[in-house]
């Protein structure tokens, strides 16, 4: 018998692009929404022109970097510019219980498909705009990426070293985060308009939602004046701290000694070698004094073993280690093994690919996500005719109009 | 938009802020702290520099809209009122080491049976079960075995992870997302349900493209400090300028519009608005086809345009012409960043030493329902009287013994 899922039944109208919003349904469709990814021919969604492709090759149909955040859903191309591609978005809407779109503020009105025009066809939709710096304000306009909201919300200032340019995250950081906080709205928003009928409008300011997570260092700042900054990989609350090189190419070993006790650990793990008895070194305050000496004396122990073998062999002397893992290394992972993380999904173009799954499980249920990302344009006619119920004749229509896209 | 529901957060630092979104939303959050408070209250930074369970903004900044209780879970007393508390409740989050709440006696068992349609959140490391089950770990060793510290920091130093603690926050963001998830299977099944919360799996998510990059592609994306790669382009994002950097995409019509700007100002000779169909010139070059300016004239003409002129200048004259500028803010630019004033995000939050400050907002906002701070976060203890006695009708001597107070 097949498992009952969380979202069944529920059906999303998804208009988004890039990462925030197709990442933010592809929690309702995993989990068992009927979703319905919208796309355009011109201009493509920007990650079918972005790797990692498929061997390399280049192609809108071969890349994971679109694939990943559009499982478990239907596709279908739209001309937004067409009357006759915007009277099937309004069909779709008059459909769905979410709609969500993140085009830049305004423009959904001008297509028209905008709030107060879905709330006229469905008077209890859930629509969610998300931008970079929402809906309204002098700056609402600015039209970019993660990157650009991650340098605004300050991510870029606190990555890398003290002494070098910042760093920033290497993804578009705000893209990694905002979903999340979207879900749990839309989630609610479903669960109010169940016990009551009401629908919700929902601004997520991908800059605003970057801010949750710096919440303690901007209250910090108002009454203290201290900025936190970027500080390679140390700590003011522990020490040693650090990636550590270890034997092989480019190869890392993560560790933090949050204790006193975690640093007699890292000693006995080492064989109690001499220089790391000097008392200096006893407290939280010595050590952080002497990181430098710290740190290039842990070095060469480290160096001397694979990444592995310094990882397990701290671990057994309770101080928190971590291999560097690269993407090749979490196929190997026996912890993300062992939980069934990865699902091989067979994609039409792409054949069959290990997808990421879930961060959570629910027990009891397979909570992976159902099917592999559409190709372009790939449900047009079974999303018309299927979902939206339209006659063989309309649809024919659609494509003389030349409204799919 | 949750205000049917109640929330027990049984968590510290690595879950305050799942039980802070369920509040957010509207759910009443009871925040249930050991005699001794939460071991996020002796996480700085400090108010005044003071390392005391009132003073911590870590636990301020994560426990707004929360009642606060004191309860002594080691006790019979506290245990008691604790499930007395689960039957009246619909989510319980609690990040403790996998198997420590049935130890006990407090596991999903235990609560199923207080009450069968609970939803029982678990945040740890990495998962309930599995090899690395039991693992120690800190933010810094999860940022590296989830993968997104293989790709940041200078390529000729150590990987770095962000330089403020990220793994918790995204597990327990994600957390929330699972109790939802599991709340709609409940309302499906009539069954309870566990959510087993994985924060190495929460850091593989911050990977995006790079989360399969090797099985898909045949090799790994690396760290390249502050440049972007884009199939076969390196692009260096981070300019520096007058008054600190700038983030520069130049790709498009921006980069269209920005050889307008540099033709104007003499940065680049005048040949240079013929010389390329620019909104065309990233695709010429990730197709490998020939140019008349190779990517670092462009990068370069980039960096003297903006060296002379501040980060807040740069936006707004961006802004005027459609192209994105970037400021690297740090926290006080932040702070006084006009477009989030006047989109009105910031509260005024009287902290626990009667100073006000300047508060970040809630997440989104929500025409219906709008999301409010109802409450800040609770002294330690706030509320045991009124949930223990209020919703428990327990005595005053009652309360005393299961809080630990007698």
């Amino acid at each position: 018998m097949p498992d009952t899922l969380p979202f069944e039944g529920i059906k999303v109208a998804d208009f988004s692009w890039v990462a925030v919003g197709p990442t933010t349904t592809k929690y309702l469709a995993d989990h068992g929404a009927t979703a319905v990814r919208v796309e355009a021919n011109t201009p493509l969604d920007i990650l079918r022109a972005a790797g990692p492709f498929k061997d390399g090759v280049p192609g809108p149909d071969r890349t994971q970097f679109f694939a990943d955040y559009n499982t478990s859903k239907y596709g279908i191309t739209l001309d937004l510019k067409n009357p006759a591609g915007v009277e099937v978005a309004r069909r779709l809407i008059a459909w769905a219980d979410v709609f969500i779109e993140s085009f830049t503020p305004g423009t959904v009105d001008r297509m028209g498909i905008g709030y107060e025009t879905a709330r006229s066809i469905n008077p209890s939709i859930i629509m969610a705009s998300t931008c970079l710096m929402g809906q309204t304000g002098p700056a609402a306009g600015f039209a970019g990426f993660g990157f650009h909201a991650g340098a605004i919300a300050g991510y870029y200032e606190i990555t890398g070293w003290p002494d070098l340019p910042p760093d920033g995250p290497w993804t578009a950081y705000t893209d990694t985060l905002s979903p999340r906080f979207i879900a749990a709205t839309i989630m609610a928003a479903l669960d109010h308009r169940r016990r009551t009928g009401e629908g919700q409008y929902i601004d997520a300011s991908q800059l605003e939602m970057g801010l949750q997570y710096l919440a303690p260092q901007l209250i910090d700042y108002g009454v203290s004046g201290r900025q936190a900054t970027r500080m390679g990989n140390r700590s003011d609350a522990m020490a040693p701290h650090g990636a550590f090189p270890c034997q092989g190419e480019d190869q890392w070993c993560a560790i933090a000694v949050e204790n006193d006790h975690q640093w007699a650990g890292l000693r006995k793990a080492m064989g109690e070698p001499d220089w790391a008895k000097d008392e200096r070194f006893d407290g939280l305050a010595g050590r952080l004094a002497h990181q430098d000496e710290i740190e290039s004396k842990l070095s060469e122990w480290t160096m001397t073993k694979p990444p592995r073998v310094v990882m397990d062999t701290l671990i057994l002397e309770g101080v928190p280690a971590g291999v560097v893992q690269r993407s090749s290394d979490l196929q190997q992972d026996p912890q993300l093994a062992h939980r069934g993380f990865f699902r091989n999904l067979d994609h039409q173009e792409m054949g069959t690919i290990p997808y990421p799954g879930h961060q959570f499980r629910i027990s009891g249920y397979d909570s992976g996500p159902r099917s592999a990302a559409p190709v372009l344009g790939q449900h047009n006619e079974e999303v018309l005719r299927d979902l939206l119920g339209m006659t063989d004749e309309e649809i024919v229509e659609v494509v003389i109009a030349e409204a799919f896209g | 938009m949750l205000s049917p529901y109640t929330v027990l957060d049984l968590s510290d630092e690595k879950g305050e802020l799942a039980s802070m979104v369920l509040g957010d939303l509207g759910a009443d959050v009871i925040k249930v702290e050991p005699p001794g408070g939460s071991p996020s209250r002796s996480m700085g930074p400090f108010l005044d520099g003071a390392p005391q369970a009132e003073r911590s903004l870590q636990y301020f900044a994560f426990n707004r809209n929360k009642r606060g209780i004191r309860l002594d879970l080691e006790t019979d007393a506290g245990q008691s009122a604790f499930l007395s508390l689960v039957e009246k409740a619909d989510f319980v989050i609690e990040s403790a080491r996998p198997g420590e709440m049935a130890g006990k006696g407090l596991g999903f068992e235990a609560m199923r049976q207080a009450n069968p349609r609970i939803v029982y959140v678990a945040i740890t490391p990495f998962g309930q079960d599995g090899p690395y089950a039991d693992f120690p770990a800190s933010d810094l060793t999860l940022a590296a075995m989830g993968g997104p510290m293989s790709l940041q920091g200078d390529p000729g130093r150590p990987p770095v992870r962000l330089s403020l603690p990220q793994v918790w926050l995204h597990a327990s963001v994600e957390a929330a997302v699972g109790a939802l998830t599991a709340h709609a299977l409940m309302l499906r099944t009539g069954q309870a349900q566990f959510v087993d919360v994985s924060a190495q799996t929460a850091m593989i998510w911050t990977m995006l493209q790079g989360m399969v990059a090797h099985p898909v592609q045949g090799w790994d994306f690396s760290r390249g400090g502050n440049t972007l790669q884009l199939g076969t382009i390196t692009l260096r994002l981070v300019h520096e300028c007058a008054d600190g950097y700038v983030v520069v995409f130049p790709i498009g019509g921006a980069l269209a519009k920005m050889v307008e700007w540099w033709v104007r100002d003499g940065v680049v000779t005048d040949d240079w608005l013929t010389a390329e169909d620019w909104p065309m010139y990233h695709f010429k070059v990730l197709q490998q086809q020939p140019v008349s300016h190779a990517i670092e004239e462009i990068l370069d003409a980039v960096s003297v345009y903006v060296r002379d002129k501040t980060k807040n200048r740069l936006l707004e004259e961006g802004l005027a012409e459609g192209v994105s500028i970037a400021p690297v803010n740090n926290i006080e630019d932040l702070a006084r960043f006009r477009h989030l004033e006047e989109r009105g995000f910031w509260l005024t939050a009287p902290l626990p030493n009667d100073q006000m400050a300047q508060a970040p907002g809630i997440f989104a906002s929500v025409s219906g329902n709008p999301m409010k701070v109802r409450r800040w976060a609770p002294r330690l203890g706030e509320h045991t009287g009124e949930v223990l006695g209020g919703m428990l009708g327990l005595s005053a001597s009652q309360i005393a013994t299961a809080s630990g107070q007698a």
